[in-house]
């Protein structure tokens, strides 16, 4: 008890030296808690945003497996022909799996316009050149169908659609996308499209209802309650009448969603996306293979229908990414391996922490100069200071204090001192770490969008090429590709485990300036510093 | 009886042939008051080292009634059988007079109720009143210091008080009161008083004086 005492009125004996020590550990404790919080926030962030995440997967062809399997070109040709996508029915069985939170889905098919209805079109090949087209093409090449605008299920979708080689039949001006659910479309939810005019078709609506964009709707003077007629691109004399409940607009059609591709075919074009129900679309395709005429090439013997083909893609929904990783495993292991389970949304969420996880790691290292650096200087400080109360010491060996408790008293200064000095730097840390946190996160965001700007300036495209150039689509590509939705803001850093973590390097401050001093009081031979002094 | 003990105690510095002090066979007993005289460089503070147990001899043992004080811990043996009173008082400047006789009770671990009062009983005892004792060492003069350092290693209630010329810097006055005050130590409660010292009237007023 004396120690501590004797300890004390020693830190309060020696104002000045004790000040200088505590304001590096200030410096130290400050400097360490923005540190420590910035990375914690970054941890933070990433397990809390982990929890909440609600994942998304999609199986598909995993045609580099199925492609590694093979000799030469023929043979891959053939594999990937013979090669089918899951049907809806097999996906609602994978769907059943305990780890899924839901499942939706839907199908594409591609239309020709009826009646009285143009497609909205900048590239010339609306209607007369679609039907050139179906001269041309044999049912079951071609449009490889457009989802909806902003949905990020479109990247999966797309890589199912390539997988399958087009399974659409002959393109149209129009894509119908039926949707089992609201939960399917995912555009209205995030809100890059909403409904200006009337409203959305009922969840499993068999009326025939649908909603055309804004912009279709003006080009035909379309208004809700009124009816288009699409058609087969295969067979003109074959049409379906849809009423329109609702016209909807979409916020990213002006930055144009699939543009290149538009340019190609008005199918492509963001506002020739007509919406309606799956059992509708389900209804429209189940009524067109029965009207169809099948056909055999005499030369080929390649069978042919004139069946409106609808392109379908199922979307399992998981509560976390533990539940998405299970659900992966059982069922790639169930599948074998042409057949993988993917999911955009984990590495989105990634990339969008990338620029906190950057200043995060440079924040480990500034923490580990800083507590290098500042270690150095305290065990400089700390030999000087034994020097000086060198006397001291030799005076206390000498009337009998054991040198280990002479040695004890001394840390527990160091310790008071710096504790002090941790508890005044941690308050002034949290109290700007957020702050400075968000702003160096500014900094790095800033940073990351000059350098993804840079390469899309320099090439037109992000990393990797965009998903419509054949690129591989990256992870949280979206229609507007390049803009991620970073973390950049955080609103609380510091917590009890960074307050924690900077006791903890308190303490080890102490304990490694604190050897020196203890090697010093060890070495000293009370005798001697006496007999120096008198 | 015999409180401490040397049996053919020398002592050479470490590295060198020179030997300070050469087969010493002394006898030190309770209630009685020694000087150790000599010309300077005799080795006299270096026998008093040896005592304090601040040194070991290179031959020879020294024995605290019958233990080998090199068997003995010597932080427990300064702090609880001997006093030491230094040549230059070694005290701890920053502290008061008060303080520097309380941390010397606490090193030794003693209880003595109120630490307090018990050091302002010696402080009073070597003539120094409250105003001094809550003085800093440094606002006191040298008689005081030499005073506060008497006090200090009386603070443990030791059987053994070894000074080392404790009234080398003090007026003629001071020093008959200083000798007086030993005396009464050794005399009155028993203590072994073993002096270093130069001075003629100091040794006089010893019981027994080793000439080295």
């Amino acid at each position: 008890m004396y120690i501590l005492r004797n300890a004390l009125r020693s830190i309060l004996q020696s104002k000045g030296r004790n000040i200088l020590i505590g304001i590096i550990v200030l410096v130290i404790a400050l400097s360490s808690c923005v540190a420590l919080s910035i990375r914690q926030a970054a941890e933070h962030a990433r397990e809390n945003s982990m929890e909440n995440l609600e994942v998304t997967a999609q199986i598909t062809v995993n045609r580099q497996a199925m492609m590694s399997g093979q000799q030469d070109k023929e043979s891959m040709k053939q594999a990937m022909a013979n090669m089918e996508g899951l049907s809806i029915d097999d996906m609602k069985q994978y769907a059943d799996n305990s780890h899924v939170k839901g499942f939706y889905y839907t199908a594409s098919t591609s239309f020709n316009a009826g009646d009285g209805l143009e497609a909205v079109d900048t590239t010339g090949t609306a209607d007369s050149e679609s039907e050139d087209s179906s001269d041309k093409e044999t049912p079951g090449q071609g449009m490889e169908g457009v989802g909806m605008p902003g949905d990020t299920v479109q990247s999966g979708q797309q890589e199912q659609k390539k997988d399958m080689g087009g399974r659409m039949g002959v393109q149209g001006d129009f894509t119908v996308t039926g949707y089992s659910s609201d939960e399917a479309m995912i555009s209205f939810i995030n809100g890059t499209s909403s409904i200006i005019d009337g409203s959305m078709f009922a969840e499993n609506d068999v009326e025939m209802n649908c909603v055309v964009s804004e912009e279709l709707a003006a080009y035909n003077q379309l208004s809700v309650g009124d009816t288009i007629t699409l058609a087969n691109p295969n067979n003109e004399e074959e049409t379906y009448q849809f009423t329109i409940s609702g016209i909807y607009k979409d916020e990213t059609s002006s930055d144009s969603a699939g543009s290149m591709m538009s340019a190609f075919s008005a199918a492509f074009d963001s506002a020739n996306q007509i919406y309606t129900s799956y059992a509708n679309l389900q209804d429209v395709v189940a009524r067109s293979e029965e009207s169809a005429a099948v056909t055999t090439d005499g030369t080929t013997g390649v069978e042919s229908t004139t069946a409106l083909r609808s392109q379908e893609n199922g979307t399992y929904t998981f509560a976390s990414v533990d539940e998405y990783q299970v659900f992966k495993e059982e069922t790639e292991a169930e599948l074998g391996d042409y057949y993988t389970v993917t999911s955009a949304d984990v590495s989105s969420y990634e990339q969008s922490l990338q620029p906190l996880e950057n200043l995060s790691r440079y924040a480990g290292y500034f923490l580990v100069i800083i507590l290098g650096i500042g270690g150095v200087i305290l065990i400089v400080m700390n030999l000087f200071n034994i020097r000086e109360r060198k006397y001291e010491i030799g005076v206390l060996a000498a009337i009998g204090m054991k040198k280990w408790k002479i040695a004890v008293q001394f840390i527990l200064e160091l310790l008071c001192v710096t504790f002090a000095a941790i508890i005044i730097g941690a308050g002034a840390g949290t109290a700007v770490s957020v702050p400075v946190t968000n702003q160096l996160l500014a900094q790095q965001i800033e940073s990351t969008q000059q350098s993804r700007q840079q390469q899309t300036d320099n090439f037109g495209r992000g990393a990797g090429g965009t998903p419509e150039m054949g690129g591989t689509p990256e992870a949280g590509d979206t229609p507007d590709a390049g803009q991620s939705d970073y973390i950049s803001q955080i609103s609380s850093a510091t917590d009890i485990t960074v307050v924690l973590q900077l006791i903890g390097i308190g303490i080890i401050l102490t304990i490694i300036s604190g050897c020196a001093a203890v090697i010093s009081i060890l070495r000293y031979e009370p005798l001697r510093i006496l007999s120096n002094r008198e | 009886m015999s409180v401490l003990k040397l049996e053919h105690v020398s002592y050479r510095y470490a590295g060198t042939d020179k030997t300070i002090l050469n087969d010493l066979n002394y006898t030190f007993e309770k209630g009685r008051v020694y000087s150790i005289v000599g010309r300077s460089g005799a080795g006299k503070t270096t026998l008093l080292s040896l005592l304090s147990g601040l040194a070991a001899p290179t031959d020879g043992k020294i024995y605290l009634e019958d233990k080998d004080i090199n068997k003995i811990d010597k932080y427990e043996y300064r702090s609880k059988y001997v006093g030491v009173i230094f040549q230059s008082f070694n005290l701890l400047p920053k502290l008061t007079a008060m303080e520097n006789v309380i941390l010397s009770m606490d090193i030794a671990g003693k209880e003595y109720g109120d630490k307090k009062a018990h050091a302002m009983e010696l402080l009073k005892k070597v003539s120094l009143g409250e105003e001094e004792a809550s003085r800093r060492i440094l606002k006191l003069s040298g008689g005081q210091q030499q005073r506060v350092a008497i006090a200090r290693a009386l603070s443990y209630n030791p059987e053994i008080l070894l000074a080392d010329e404790p009234t080398g810097n003090l007026d003629g006055e001071t020093q008959a009161e200083i000798v007086k005050i030993f005396r009464q130590l050794a005399h009155e409660e028993g203590k072994c008083i073993i002096l270093v010292t130069h001075s003629p009237e100091v040794a006089e007023a010893s019981d027994i004086v080793y000439c080295l």
